[in-house]
């Protein structure tokens, strides 16, 4: 579904990646492992084409999408949720999750599916995502992505900011999503957390992949038990 | 005093009006068009030359409008085209260059072409006396047109899919970007409905005092002064600080002195910058 060859990107002529070669299939929930500075959120927005990348090629479902503006990539269906979230702070839940909808209006259908998701965004439709908390804001973000109705969800780190209570509440969230058949691609320090519901992985350590395979594989090298999961 | 605040009123709407068309493409584009009173200026005299011409009123009017929308457009497709390239505070500034230059050559070729002309809307009738005041029918009609521009703006923004794409662009860039929403397909637009503002500014302050040929500079600075109070980017603290203004502006006049009154208003919106940085509605990120 998802295939990048040789991506690389960074700011102002310095890569941050470096050639990163990976792939998501229809239907798999896939994450990328890294700490801070490893190069995940660059990775993302080159994907996502908020950031120009430098060389390689990003293809989703056979269109080449490595030169399309943001705009253009959510409206093929690629579903982004950035680690700042990027809400309409003086915006109410209503708006937003019309808005994840346009240039279309909103499908009662889905809206349906999101609200049955976030009960919350529900009870707090009419008040503005500026004061509202992290959690509902990243409920929010997640809700508004999915209006779209997109074929892949991309969620870079998601558990930002949240209580570990929170942070569990989401992958509970996207573990739903994940048995409804979404595609998923997931970027996170929490590793365990993504872990439980990832089929496969990769390890991006210094803009490069260090380590790839299924969860099981990862959750049992003892390189990425000491460094991700804290178990020597 | 009544009379003073109910032609501040007057006065403040058409400020609101007019502040908003400016609000809103610095808000969504970090351009500010100092070339603005200039496209109110241009469209004043698209109506008068139609109107010379022959052409009746309301048909002269709506060649008016279309130009003032037209002037956007070709800010938008012209000089604006290498501010686009630039981010941040660069932007502002080559914005605030390039219509600069703009504005000084339209002034100088308006002048040259037209001098001393201005357009004088009459709106006949009997004055009508409100709260004890006799109000020209030109102030009434002038603010009854204002108020339905105010409806219909709050209609836009508030309830219609365009208007909630064009406010997410205001509130997080990236964020609408994200939804699928073009940036500047929205500025373009917005540029467009500045210009059709400008030029409706144009022609209710005709039916209450001539606009003339030279008032582009003054247009363009009344403008920033209600925007800077309101806070930049924020509809809604344009049309307060317009009529907060307005107020000010009349019992100015009428007390102190015409002469004055600009003064004043920079001092009001001074005061209120001391007091509110971000302006009376304003948000900083």
């Amino acid at each position: 579904m998802l295939e990048v060859a040789g991506l690389s990107a960074g700011y102002q002529g310095n890569d941050v990646v470096h050639e990163l070669s990976f792939h998501v299939d229809e239907g798999e929930t896939v994450m990328i492992i890294g700490s801070n500075g490893a190069g995940k959120t660059t990775l993302f927005r080159a994907i996502c084409g908020l950031l120009p990348s430098s060389s390689g090629q990003v293809t989703f479902m056979g269109t080449d999408i490595s030169a399309l503006a943001a705009q253009r990539i959510v409206r093929l269906g690629i579903g982004f949720v950035p680690a700042e979230r990027h809400l309409f702070p003086r915006m109410t839940v209503g708006e937003h999750l019309a808005l994840g909808a346009y240039p279309h209006r909103p499908d009662p259908e889905t809206m349906r599916v999101v609200l049955d998701l976030f009960p919350r965004l529900e009870e707090r439709r009419r008040q503005v995502a500026g004061t509202m908390s992290g959690g509902e804001q990243q409920m929010l973000a997640v809700g508004r992505a999915l209006m779209a109705n997109p074929r892949l969800l991309v969620l870079d780190e998601p558990t930002t900011g949240l209580a570990p209570k929170l942070a569990s509440e989401a992958y509970r969230a996207l573990d739903v999503l994940r048995g409804q058949g979404l595609t998923i691609l997931v970027a996170e320090q929490q590793v365990p957390l993504a872990l439980a519901i990832s089929d496969r992985g990769y390890v991006l350590e210094n803009g490069v992949i260090g380590l790839d395979g299924t969860s099981e594989e990862l959750a049992a090298d003892p390189r990425v038990r000491a460094a991700y999961l804290g178990v020597t | 005093m009544t009379a003073s605040i109910l032609d501040g009123i007057v006065l403040g709407l058409q400020f609101g009006v007019l502040a908003t068309g400016l609000t809103l493409v610095y808000g969504l584009g970090g351009v500010l068009n100092l070339a603005y009173g200039q496209m109110a200026v241009i469209s004043a005299m698209v109506v008068l030359l139609a109107m010379d011409a022959g052409v009746p009123l309301l048909a002269a009017v709506g060649l008016g409008l279309l130009a003032g929308g037209l002037l956007g457009l070709l800010l938008d497709v012209t000089i604006l085209r290498p501010v686009y390239r630039l981010q941040g505070e660069a932007r502002v500034l080559l914005s605030l260059l390039l219509s600069l230059g703009v504005a000084f050559i339209v002034d100088g070729f308006l002048n040259w072409r037209f001098p001393l002309r201005g357009l004088s809307l009459r709106v006949g009738g009997e004055a009508v006396e409100i709260l004890g005041v006799r109000m020209r029918t030109g102030s009434l009609v002038a603010s009854g047109i204002t108020l339905l521009v105010l409806a219909v703006l709050f209609y836009l923004f508030r309830f219609t899919r365009l208007g909630r794409a064009i406010r997410s662009v205001i509130e997080n860039e990236e964020g609408a970007r994200l939804v699928g929403i073009d940036p500047h397909h929205m500025l373009r637009i917005i540029l467009v409905l500045s210009g059709v503002l400008a030029a409706i500014v144009a022609v209710t302050r005709s039916m209450v005092a001539p606009v003339n040929v030279r008032a582009g500079f003054s247009i363009t600075v009344l403008a920033l002064i209600v925007t800077v109070v309101g806070g930049l980017g924020s509809i809604s603290g344009a049309f307060l600080a317009g009529l907060v203004l307005g107020i000010i502006n009349s019992i100015a006049s009428a007390y102190i002195g015409t002469f004055l009154s600009l003064i004043i208003l920079l001092v009001a919106a001074a005061l209120t910058i001391l007091i509110r940085p971000a302006g009376l509605l304003g948000v900083r990120e």
